[in-house]
């Protein structure tokens, strides 16, 4: 009993520590963010003073308004969202129609097109990029439109998104469906009225894996657009910095609008997004 | 019994075709967006190429592989200096996001507040990341010179700017941003048995025998997973060269990717570049080889178990 008791308390112990070392952890890992902020609340010459202050002197949220005069945000943002709202939705329903198909049904290649599906998991999207440029642009002339950046993820949404909803339906049991068959339900039936209301969860993680992705893809966006109003926002904010070399707190500011919309995205789906990832225990 | 089997047939058949309809874009992505172009590739690889129109394609077997391995001025320096900043990057974003997923694993109060944290990093935009970064490398007003040489009295740090400091420091922005790591990592801790660990309790084994005997083990299958993965993608590194050191200084940032990039669309050779595309499908593929094979040794398996 004793033992037990003093085991008790190691633990607790244990756990304070951890906890300090998280928040010690976080402070670390939020510094940057915060050394960007506090740089886009500052003047030139505040920034560039000889001793550098930790925290703004005065909280200058002007300069807000005033970076967005070179740095159209709002246009930036828009035509951000032109490309990813279309391609999130479009690659979360192709992905969720290809992991039933291979979670559910029997047909012929299964075996052989599930292995080119995972095959594809492992494949450098560097390599292919040369091709696929050239197919975009000398073939289908779409270049400078938004197409090749759009129309890809209408064609299942990448292999890992395939998968994670494939893992996802085997942990529903296959009774639910066997009812519904029984009642008379097609597979179509069976997808929209059974399985996707219990794989809510996963399809928000690939929607959200599929917004990170093309948020960060600065180079197929800088392959494909060349006209400074159809920019997005990471060309907007490449250009933008050109521009203006030594203007950082500006550039701050323009970075720190930057920001906003990944955490807002992020906070909307929160709350799925890691029990999504935790219940399609990621095993194999 | 025929009608039944027939029935049963019939059955199948519509399945097959419900199954296809279901995969039609993702073949279609398979066929013309993965695997052909990867054919391409290679096919364009031994052709000299200046993207003017499909009649200008100029065989010349292997001499672009021949110069990449022997006059180019580039491409063997940016082998080197891909491999040690993946190697940095991995190491230590794996080690970063498994001690931040364990010690989120704890009974800690505010857990998805914390973990919204680490994760943050991960959610904004590439090119905002780097620009940041740059700011806080920066010699005389930048965060971490503010540290070294205002908190600490260190001398001043180039960073970015110094050629023997470019890929660590650029490694350790990947650490930062390694919050999907933390993500997976902390899914898989809780998915450790809860009954081994109590068991292993109840026979009397410290805390840190159960970590190594039991939740390493268990966790190996997703290390192995998240080491692969954070090899492949950082082999492909090129947002930071792209967005900020355009590949210097020197060629000490001159990633694999960005050469790649620079031979296709600034010198528009894109046979050259091609070449540099297989020979970069090759690197990845060694080291996946490599990975999975060492794999066997150090993998457990539950058996049976899925």
């Amino acid at each position: 009993m004793n033992s037990l008791a003093s085991r008790k308390r190691q633990e607790k112990i244990v756990n304070t520590v951890c906890f300090v070392l998280v928040v010690f952890f976080s402070a670390l890992c939020l510094l940057p963010i915060w050394w960007i902020f506090r740089s886009s609340l500052m003047t030139n010459n505040q920034l560039f003073a000889n001793e550098v202050p930790f925290f703004p002197p005065d909280w200058l949220f002007s300069n807000y308004p005033k970076a967005l005069v070179n740095f159209p945000f709002w246009r930036y943002l828009k035509n951000t969202m032109t490309i990813i709202v279309p391609s999130v939705i479009a690659g979360t329903v192709t992905a969720v129609l290809g992991g039933y198909a291979f979670a559910r049904m029997r047909f012929r290649g299964k075996r052989f097109l599930f292995v080119l599906v995972i095959g594809s998991m492992f494949l450098p999207t560097m390599v292919t990029l040369i091709p696929l440029y050239i197919m975009w642009t000398n073939v289908f002339h779409l270049n400078g439109t938004y197409w090749p950046l759009i129309l890809p993820y209408f064609c299942g949404g990448g292999a890992f998104n395939i998968y994670l909803i494939r893992q996802f339906i085997l942990t529903i049991p296959r009774e639910l469906d066997e009812a519904a068959t029984i009642d008379g339900a097609g597979h179509f039936r069976i997808l929209i009225s059974i399985i996707v209301p219990a794989i809510k969860a996963a399809m928000i993680v690939v929607a959200l894996l599929l917004f990170t992705q093309m948020w960060n893809d600065l180079i197929q966006q800088s392959l494909y657009i060349h006209v400074e109003k159809k920019f997005t926002i990471a060309l907007g904010l490449s250009q933008f910095k050109g521009s203006l070399k030594q203007d950082y707190s500006a550039i701050m500011c323009a970075t720190c609008m930057s920001f906003a919309p990944g955490i807002i995205f992020y906070l909307l789906g929160q709350r799925h997004f890691v029990e999504g990832i935790v219940l399609t225990g990621m095993k194999s | 019994m025929p009608k039944k089997t027939k029935h049963r047939n019939a059955l199948l058949r519509s399945e097959n075709r419900t199954a296809y309809l279901c995969l039609i874009p993702s073949i279609i992505g398979l066929i013309f967006l993965t695997y052909l172009p990867l054919l391409e590739v290679f096919g364009l690889s031994f052709f000299s190429w200046k993207g003017n129109g499909f009649d200008t394609f100029q065989f010349v077997g292997m001499k672009n592989y021949v110069k990449l391995l022997t006059t180019d001025p580039y491409f063997k320096e940016s082998v080197a200096v891909t491999v040690y900043y993946t190697f940095i990057a991995v190491v230590g974003s794996m080690i970063y996001s498994l001690i931040i997923a364990l010690l989120l694993n704890r009974k800690i109060p505010a857990r998805g507040f914390w973990r919204a944290i680490f994760y943050l990093p991960y959610l904004l935009p590439a090119v905002a990341v780097y620009l940041g970064w740059n700011w806080l490398y920066n010699i005389n007003y930048g965060l971490f010179n503010f540290i070294i040489n205002r908190v600490f009295g260190w001398p001043r740090v180039g960073f970015v700017n110094d050629a023997k400091l470019v890929a660590p420091s650029l490694a350790l922005v990947a650490v930062w941003l390694s919050g999907n790591l933390i993500v997976i990592f902390l899914a898989g801790l809780q998915n450790v048995p809860r009954t081994y660990l109590e068991a292993a309790e109840v026979d009397g084994a410290t805390s840190w025998q159960r970590f190594w005997n039991i939740t390493i083990p268990c966790m190996s299958p997703i290390i192995f997973y998240n080491l692969l993965m954070a090899l492949i993608t950082n082999l492909q590194v090129i947002t930071p060269a792209l967005a900020l050191t355009k590949g210097g200084p020197g060629n000490s940032s001159r990633f694999v990717s960005y050469v790649l990039y620079q031979y296709a669309f600034e010198n528009r050779k894109f046979g050259l570049a091609a070449a540099v595309a297989v020979m970069m499908f090759i690197l990845i593929g060694v080291f996946t080889v490599i990975l999975f094979a060492t794999s066997r040794s150090w993998m457990f398996s539950e058996g049976g178990d899925d």
